[in-house]
């Protein structure tokens, strides 16, 4: 009859004593191959050896995307025009990290923001100029990439994005 | 759509380290929701599980739970997103005619696991997860950033959502200790621990440990397993782009349409005065105004407008929601056990009055890129 009153009363789980042990195990999947298609990423990795945005644009639906992407998901064609992208963006939004060093401790506070470069219609992740004091960074703020000295035709070309003083009259945002 | 009602439930206390095992956390809700509804093991005919490899530290992980989850000899497969997905795939069983009665059941233990790191790994590995370091915390700081800039909405405001969640919570006994503070203020909300600006640690849904189940069965069936079974009316479901960069952030364009969708199967025209409580799973606080907006509970941007408290206009996560408590894969299963105490009366002190319809949402992703939603009324 245990069985019985097992079955029917989960009273007997509720006790209050150390019913489990912790074995400290890893569950290791550090190694993996990403494998991906560069055939629409190609000529945009080759622009940026030249400190150069390209984006890529759907004909069916005219989204242009920054970075390309390979497929028009809203149309799901690919999308077959490259257009020019400026250097210049904006903050489309942002959020501020707190990241703590595992070894000396120090925490270091920075902005990761999704920067919208004119003449796209997606925003990409991006962090900004380590220098920019974080409390000056609003949505909307005008920045512009700045590149390493030595490009090499990949995502890391750009560093950071700087200030950037709009002084365009065509484009307004409020603060 | 053909009447599925639900007839049993069960849900384990939220723990943030529990004094459990994984086999026995499983088995207390499995058999916990067969004893509810008076039933046995050999009732089951169908049974969908709801865990994620990385979470449960194994490949194929319903690989183990085949006993403690009632799957010995049945038929079983598992859904690795929210528990609320998994009782979409039930639901399709039992519609589909050829079953009498689905076990759901769902959860993890995020005491086992670095759950905000694990989703660092939700990013592109080739396009985003080289560029910044970005997880569901830093996206909520993205979103709730756009939402607050959109609509003029201040942290406070924010904050008092957090404020409602954890006192509702204190009157949960089944909600997470660590998140029932019946005396919290939105001050300590705002001064707690800031996790990505401005996103702050009290408006993040604590992820925990839980397993929670239920079970359907077709309309004739589950009048003769119990006289108050919940019938799910409607269902809607839908998914945002997974980029974040091409999404609108500000709102939640596929919660708007998987509301939509719930509301044309189950005939509603006016959310706000046709429903009366809604559990709707929040991973950080400002997404509960979010989809409240959505859902068409308020005007876009004006969701902190909405009374709702236990006893207001509409109660919104009366339970506490996922700022109760957040056991991954099972809490949008949760808020639909929740909505479903509602309806039959046992939600006890957190209970709301005279409720006879409800929804309650699932969600999975980044600023909750994929959404689930299901009208619920009682018989
Ligand atoms: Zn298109």
């Amino acid at each position: 009859m245990s069985k019985m009153t097992q079955r029917k009363s989960l009273d007997y789980i509720k006790k209050d004593y150390v019913r489990t042990r912790t074995l400290t195990g890893s569950w290791y999947l550090a190694s993996y191959k990403f494998k991906f298609n560069i055939t629409h990423m190609k000529p945009f990795l080759e622009k940026l050896k030249e400190k150069k945005l390209i984006g890529n644009q759907c004909s069916s639906c005219n989204r242009v995307f920054y970075p390309p992407r390979q497929v028009c998901g809203k149309c799901l064609v690919k999308p077959d025009k490259w257009v020019d992208i400026r250097n210049t963006a904006r903050v489309s939004t942002f959020a501020i990290s707190y990241l703590k060093d595992p070894e000396t401790g120090e925490v270091q506070e920075r902005p990761m923001v999704l920067v919208h470069h004119d003449g796209a219609d997606t925003t990409s992740i991006a962090e900004l100029n380590p220098e920019i004091d974080v409390k000056d960074v609003y949505v909307g703020m005008p920045i512009i990439a700045h590149w390493r000295d030595e490009t090499v035709g990949g995502l890391m070309d750009i560093e950071y994005y700087d200030k950037f003083i709009d002084d365009s009259d065509d484009i307004r945002y409020k603060k | 759509m053909q009447k599925v009602g639900i007839v049993g439930y069960y849900q384990v206390k939220l723990y943030s380290d529990a004094n459990y095992g994984r086999y026995e956390m499983i088995f207390e809700a499995s058999r916990g929701a067969l004893d509810k509804a008076g039933l046995k093991k050999k009732d089951i005919s169908t049974v969908i599980s709801c865990t994620n490899d990385y979470y449960d530290g194994r490949t194929i992980s319903n690989c183990f739970t085949v006993e403690v989850g009632g799957g010995y000899m049945a038929d079983e497969s598992k859904v690795e997103m929210d528990g609320a997905h998994a009782v979409l795939y039930g639901l399709m069983r039992v519609l589909s005619g050829n079953h009498n009665l689905a076990a759901i059941w769902g959860g993890s233990m995020a005491s086992c696991y670095p759950y905000h790191t694990v989703r660092l790994y939700e990013t592109d590995p080739t396009w985003e997860r080289s560029l910044a370091y970005v997880n569901d915390v830093t996206s909520a700081g993205f979103q709730m950033r756009a939402y607050m800039e959109k609509y003029g909405v201040t942290a406070e405001e924010i904050a008092k959502v957090a404020v409602k969640n954890k006192k509702n919570a204190a009157k949960n006994p089944l909600a997470l200790k660590e998140a029932q503070l019946p005396n919290i203020t939105v001050k300590d909300v705002l001064d707690s621990g800031i996790y990505a600006d401005p996103v702050t640690e009290l408006m993040v849904a604590p992820p925990c440990d839980c397993v929670a189940a239920l079970l359907l069965a077709p309309e004739k069936q589950a009048l003769k397993i119990t006289d108050k079974p919940v019938w799910i009316t409607g269902v809607g479901y839908n998914q945002d782009p997974y980029y974040l960069g091409d999404r609108d952030l500000s709102g939640c364009k596929s919660m708007n349409l998987a509301g939509k969708m719930a509301y044309n199967a189950a005939g509603i025209n006016d959310p706000s005065s046709e429903i009366d409580v809604a559990e709707l799973f929040e991973a950080n606080a400002h997404e509960e105004l979010i989809f409240a907006e959505e859902l068409g509970f308020a005007k876009k941007g004006k969701g902190i407008e909405i009374n709702s408290a236990i006893n207001g206009d509409l109660p919104i996560n009366p339970s506490g929601g996922a700022l109760g408590g957040n056991p991954p894969c099972a809490t949008g299963l949760i808020r639909i056990i929740e909505a479903v105490k509602q309806l039959t009366g046992e939600a006890g002190d957190y209970q709301v009055k005279g409720a006879k319809r409800a929804v309650a949402s699932g969600q999975v992703g980044m600023c909750a890129q994929n959404n689930i939603i299901y009208v619920l009324e009682a018989n």
